[in-house]
Parts: structure tokens; C-alpha cells; sequence
């Protein structure tokens, strides 16, 4: 956070590591954008979710910005336009958003029946960030209808100032590895399908149960997010041996994980770091036992506060290089965007996050009764996989612009064969 | 509710086909006077359209000033040439160019590449007041850029219209690769008055009728045409 004077303080956020690199890659048709919705038990009222909205967006000053270009570095500039007004829901939703549109907002909030959404850029913060900010307007809202609700968990108090804690790039505090591991890198396989017209999101919503998951991970020795992963690679193995290719690729998945259970932080930006578990049918034909337990034991080798560490590591020597900082920013675009469409975009398969269970005050709960989160549109044609779980109810949701749903389908079928029951909720027409 | 017979899972009742495999939701038992609502909208949203009006005023203004200053410059100052109108067309091509992109973004791509080669020969014309005689304008330069005005339409057209597969897209290539050879070396022969028959212009087309005839070929034959795919696919 920094502070200038000009005719009065005003505050302006330097992007966080992770938030940089998201508006390089803004294209007419790309935005970085994510949703996360609530369902609730009663119909939405939009007037009083509009109060709500009002009410809660004074304590989140990083998400009531707008984006501003310097010389070297983009930033976010806080933004006191009227807005963000809440809108009826529409079908495609995780539009690109400009950041010179009329309102300069980098949020939306949408309505429809029982559905209250929240969709934000990237750059702003994490799905952990946004989902204190949908909780904490679900919660006012709650109130505004004469319902009481505890602050606890991810509802915050929007009376209190936010603290600086949760304002912070927490990356920079933590990026103090003494050496910056490579990251893993090479083609992998990716999904050829057929490109949506502009401006479609297919979405397949999966709704579990989390014990008959948890029954089901446990058969095979593993947790929910590493079985669920290893469906996922296993479903794109199959589809990568039924197709023709020349060569095999390894089979990668894109996974965040959320640094704030190992690095202690309140920030409401990002705090994630990526790791890609991944399987090579190159060395061999994988049963699927093999790939769960293959998972398992490269989460449990990764995921943990030393690699992760060196991974932040890695990821901030760039941004500190001193040359690196002087080179002017559409130079930087230039180089990221060619980077990241010819490296880091290959160099998975699918992208899987799972923000696992969700804790809401127990006043709360009666009013409440599914989540789910979908990664938007992809940088490229493949598919993207969102998890989250509430009480007993777990929500797989799958979004993609492509029209073929291969992966999604052997995913679902692999579930219902291990005993799953799965009900399905799509957009597609 | 309905199960997909073929995935095993329970469809959302408004669902009437599976969308993981697209077999139709048959439900005897279910019979529906009006389908339920869906738990998403049917209304589909539009990103808002960004005008780059800043950068447009800009662009205007620049683009203005340096034809404005540069024009009185020679008329006053430099006079001994008309040296300014090199400045004044590149600002009018520049401005033509950059219309559609800044002003206009819903500008047809067909007048966008009209306007295009209106702008680019004007500017050639202003060029010809700096020149001895203008007869290279009106019998090499003006032909040559309707010419390639009109190539590049019908470019855009089969490609829009037509087909935009990659195959298609290379064999419009070099048809219109081959007629470029063949309409500038005729023109050139033209404009120096020499017997109209083709030379260099004959092995370029030579080469590009073969492969031609080879795409032609493998978009006749779907077998032969699916395997080039799946070998040269990117």
C-alpha cells in the first residue's frame, strides 16, 4: 500500500505478484475472471442486496478499485464511481471485463431465484479473498431482512477499519528461500475441441455428497482433493489414448493451493502458488489405483512450507530483478504475454482448484444451502475445475469453451462407477 | 428427475438432453406440460464495447496538428517544394488506418480495406505533385492498388463467407498469390509499353497451380484430407 500527497492522502496498491501477471494476459475475448456463488433458501431481493453490497464494499478497499497503467507497473487505484450495481444473473457469465469500461470496476455482482454471485478479476485477490467478500455481503444482506448473523469465519465486520495485515502482498514477506527451485516445464497434453462462439461459457455443475466422496477417496488411501485429481488426470489419459497423436504427452494439472495454511496471513489478495501434479503414459499405462496413489504421494512430497516457499521464491526473484523493474511495461506485456501463451499455458492440461470446506456461522447455516466456484473462461480451449464443499454437499463445477464435454464425462462416469451419486446441472443447451 | 442412461447420473430436471453425452432425458413417467425453470437465466450478456476515446482524440490531435503545422511551414517558410503533402497523406493514411481500430469498431472489414486502398492511393497522388509527371500514378501505381484492394476483399470474403478452414485458407493464398504475380508484371509491361506477356510471373504461377491442384485434391478426397489434418494439425 502506498500513500501520495496530492490534495488530500490518497492510497493507491501496488498489483501482488500473482495479481501482475493476469492483466498482461486481458485480450477482447480473456479476462481473468472467476465466479463464486451462494444459494440461498429465500428468493434474492435485489434492492436489499444492493444495500448490502453498499454497506459491505467500504470495508474491502482493495476490491473497490479500479486499474491504472504507470510507466514499469500496473496499479490499483481506489475507485468512487457509483457502483458496482447488482445485475440480473445471465447465462454466460465470467464476461472479459475492461478496464476501461464506464464504471472502472473490476467486480460484478449478480442475481438470479435463489443465487446471489460474486465474479472477480484476478487481480484483485483470490477466491479466499472474494469469498470473505461474498460471505460478508451475504451476511448483511441477512441482516437488512431481519435476520441475525455472527461475524465469524469469512463474515467479516464492516463497521471496524480493515487492518493492514489484509491488505498486503503476503508473497514478498515470505519469498526468503535461500535458493529458487526450477519449475517444471515442457508440452504437455492438451485438449483439442471445437471453439465456442465468443462470449459462451459451457458449464456442467456436478453436486456430490462429501461423506460418499470421502468413502470413496478413502477406499483408495487418499484425500478428496487428491482423488478428485487423480480423476481428472485419469479422465484426460483416456482421452489423450483414444485420440490420434503422434506422441504421448505427460497429462498436467494446474493446481492452486492456498498459502495462507502454511504462511500465517489475513490478506484478502492473492496467496497462491501453483503446483502441477501429473502423470506420463509415456513410462507405461496407468491403472487408475496407480494414478491416485502417484497423486498422493507427490501432494504430500510438494505440499509443504518448504517447497512452497521456494516456490514464492522463485516467483518473486523476477519481480525484484532490478533490470527486470526499469524495462518499461509494454515492453513487460509484450514478453509475458508471448511467455505465457507459449510456456506456462502448455504447460498444463487442466486446471483443477479446490477451496475445500467452507466454515459459515452457525446462525447463518439455515439460511444458506450450496456454494460453488468456477474458474471462468480459459486462456486457451481446454476445461477448468472448481471445487467446493459446504456441510454435505460437495459442488464439482466444470466451465469450458469448448463443445465437446469428453473430460467432464469420463469424470462423472468414473465417480458414479466408484459409487458416487452424482446430480448434474448445466447450461449447455 | 431423470437418469442419463448411458452416465449413470441424476439430471437436473430442467435438463432435456445429458450434458456430459447428449442423450435425450425420456421420462414416461414424467410427463411435463412446461419445462422447469433452469438454475441458470436464458439471458445471454454482452461485455460492454470500450471506445478508445481518449486515445482517438489523441490520435485526432496529432494527427491534425502535424498536418496543420507542416502545411503552414512549407507555405511560408520551406517554399521551395510541396514537401508537406508527404506529411499530410502519411497523416491521412495513418488516420484511415487507424478509424476502425479507435473510432468506429464496428466499421465493415470489406469498406475498412475500401477505405484503406482509397487512402493509400491518394497518398500516392500527393506524392506525384513532387514528381516530374504524374503518368506513373495513373498507369502503374492507381492500377497496382486497385488491384491489391480488390484481392485483399475478396480475401476477406472467402474467408468470412466461404470457408475459414486451414486448408481453404492456403488455397486462397496462393490463387491470390498467383494472380498478384500475374497482375503486377503485366502492369509493369503495360507501363513501359512492352509486348504483354508474362516471364517471371509464369514460374511462380506454374508453382502455384500445382499446389492448387494438390489442395484441391486433398479437399476433394475426405480421407486423404483427414489424415493431412490429423498429421498437420497445430
Amino acid at each position: 500500500m502506498q500513500t501520495t500527497q496530492k490534495t488530500s492522502f490518497r492510497i493507491w496498491y501496488k498489483l501482488d505478484l500473482s495479481a501482475i501477471v493476469y492483466p498482461t494476459l486481458q485480450r477482447r475475448d480473456f479476462s481473468s475472471v472467476y465466479r463464486l456463488s451462494v444459494l440461498l433458501t429465500q428468493d434474492i431481493q435485489p434492492d436489499v442486496l444492493q444495500h448490502a453490497v453498499n454497506l459491505s464494499l467500504k470495508r474491502f478497499p482493495t476490491y473497490k478499485v479500479s486499474m491504472r497503467k504507470g510507466l514499469f507497473w500496473r496499479y490499483l487505484e481506489p475507485n468512487d464511481r457509483p457502483g458496482p450495481f447488482v445485475c440480473p444473473d445471465v447465462r454466460n457469465f465470467c464476461m472479459p471485463m475492461s478496464f476501461h469500461s464506464k464504471d472502472g470496476y473490476l467486480i460484478r455482482f449478480y442475481y438470479y431465484g435463489r443465487r446471489i454471485s460474486l465474479e472477480a478479476h484476478h487481480s484483485l485477490g483470490d477466491g479466499t479473498g472474494a469469498m470473505y467478500l461474498l460471505q460478508t455481503v451475504t451476511a448483511v444482506y441477512l441482516r437488512l431482512l431481519g435476520h441475525p448473523v455472527t461475524n465469524q469465519y469469512f463474515v467479516m465486520d464492516i463497521d471496524e477499519q480493515p487492518d493492514p495485515e489484509e491488505l498486503e502482498d503476503a508473497y514478498m514477506r515470505y519469498a526468503n528461500a535461500q535458493v529458487c527451485p526450477q519449475r517444471p516445464a515442457g508440452k504437455t497434453y492438451r485438449i483439442r475441441g471445437s471453439r465456442e462462439p465468443f462470449h459462451t461459457l459451457n458449464v456442467i455443475d456436478g453436486i456430490l455428497s462429501v461423506q460418499e466422496v470421502a468413502a470413496a477417496a478413502h477406499k483408495y488411501g487418499a484425500s478428496i482433493t487428491e482423488y478428485l485429481n487423480a480423476v481428472l488426470l485419469f479422465s484426460l489419459l483416456q482421452k489423450q489414448e483414444e485420440e490420434f497423436h503422434r506422441r504421448l504427452r505427460p497429462v498436467r494439472i494446474a493446481m492452486p493451493v492456498n498459502l495462507r495454511r502454511f504462511f500465517p496471513s489475513k490478506t484478502l489478495r492473492n496467496f497462491i502458488t501453483m503446483v502441477y501434479p501429473s502423470v506420463d503414459p509415456r513410462l507405461g499405462t496407468y491403472t487408475f489405483e496407480e494414478v491416485v496413489l502417484h497423486v498422493h504421494r507427490y501432494m504430500r512430497y510438494y505440499i509443504n512450507e518448504k517447497f512452497l516457499r521456494g516456490d514464492i521464491t522463485t516467483n518473486a526473484s523476477t519481480k525484484r530483478n532490478p533490470l527486470i523493474r526499469i524495462v518499461p511495461l509494454f515492453i513487460k506485456d509484450f514478453f509475458v504475454r508471448i511467455f505465457y501463451a507459449r510456456v506456462q499455458d502448455r504447460n498444463s492440461s487442466a486446471g483443477l482448484t479446490n477451496m475445500g470446506a467452507l466454515q459459515v456461522p452457525d446462525d447463518m447455516k439455515p439460511w444458506l444451502e450450496r456454494f460453488d466456484i468456477y474458474m471462468g473462461i480459459p486462456y486457451s480451449r481446454r476445461t477448468n475445475c472448481a471445487i467446493i464443499s459446504y456441510e454435505d454437499v460437495l459442488t464439482v463445477n466444470f466451465a469450458s469453451c469448448i463443445r465437446e464435454a469428453d473430460v467432464e464425462r469420463r469424470f462423472f462416469r468414473r465417480l458414479v462407477e466408484d459409487g458416487i451419486k452424482v446430480t448434474i446441472e448445466s447450461n449447455r443447451s | 428427475m431423470s437418469y442419463c442412461v448411458n452416465c449413470g447420473v441424476k439430471l437436473d430436471a430442467s435438463l432435456t438432453r445429458c450434458p456430459l453425452c447428449g442423450t435425450p432425458v425420456l421420462n414416461p413417467n414424467e410427463f411435463r406440460l412446461s419445462a422447469p425453470s433452469s438454475p441458470f437465466p436464458e439471458e445471454k450478456g454482452q461485455a460492454e464495447v470500450v471506445k478508445s476515446r481518449d486515445l482517438a482524440i489523441l490520435l485526432l490531435v496529432v494527427l491534425l496538428s502535424t498536418s496543420a503545422v507542416c502545411g503552414l511551414l512549407n507555405l511560408l517558410v520551406f517554399s521551395r517544394s510541396a514537401w508537406s503533402f508527404y506529411v499530410i497523406g502519411a497523416c491521412l493514411l495513418i488516420g484511415v488506418l487507424a478509424f476502425p481500430a479507435v473510432i468506429h469498431t464496428h466499421f465493415s472489414i470489406y469498406c475498412c480495406l475500401l477505405c484503406d486502398g482509397m487512402a493509400a492511393a491518394f497518398y500516392q497522388y500527393m506524392i506525384s505533385f513532387n514528381t516530374s509527371g504524374r503518368e506513373w500514378f495513373f498507369r502503374l501505381a492507381l492500377p497496382l492498388t486497385a488491384f491489391v484492394t480488390v484481392l485483399a476483399i475478396l480475401f476477406a470474403f472467402l474467408v468470412r463467407k466461404i470457408s475459414s478452414a486451414f486448408l481453404m485458407v492456403a488455397l486462397y493464398c496462393f490463387l491470390e498469390l498467383a494472380a498478384l504475380c500475374v497482375g503486377i508484371e503485366l502492369l509493369i509491361r503495360h507501363f513501359l509499353c512492352l509486348p504483354l506477356r508474362l516471364t517471371w510471373s509464369a514460374i511462380l504461377l506454374a508453382i502455384c497451380t500445382v499446389i492448387v491442384v494438390a489442395l484441391i485434391t486433398l479437399l476433394a478426397l475426405t480421407p486423404l484430407r483427414n489424415e493431412v489434418r490429423k498429421r498437420l494439425h497445430f
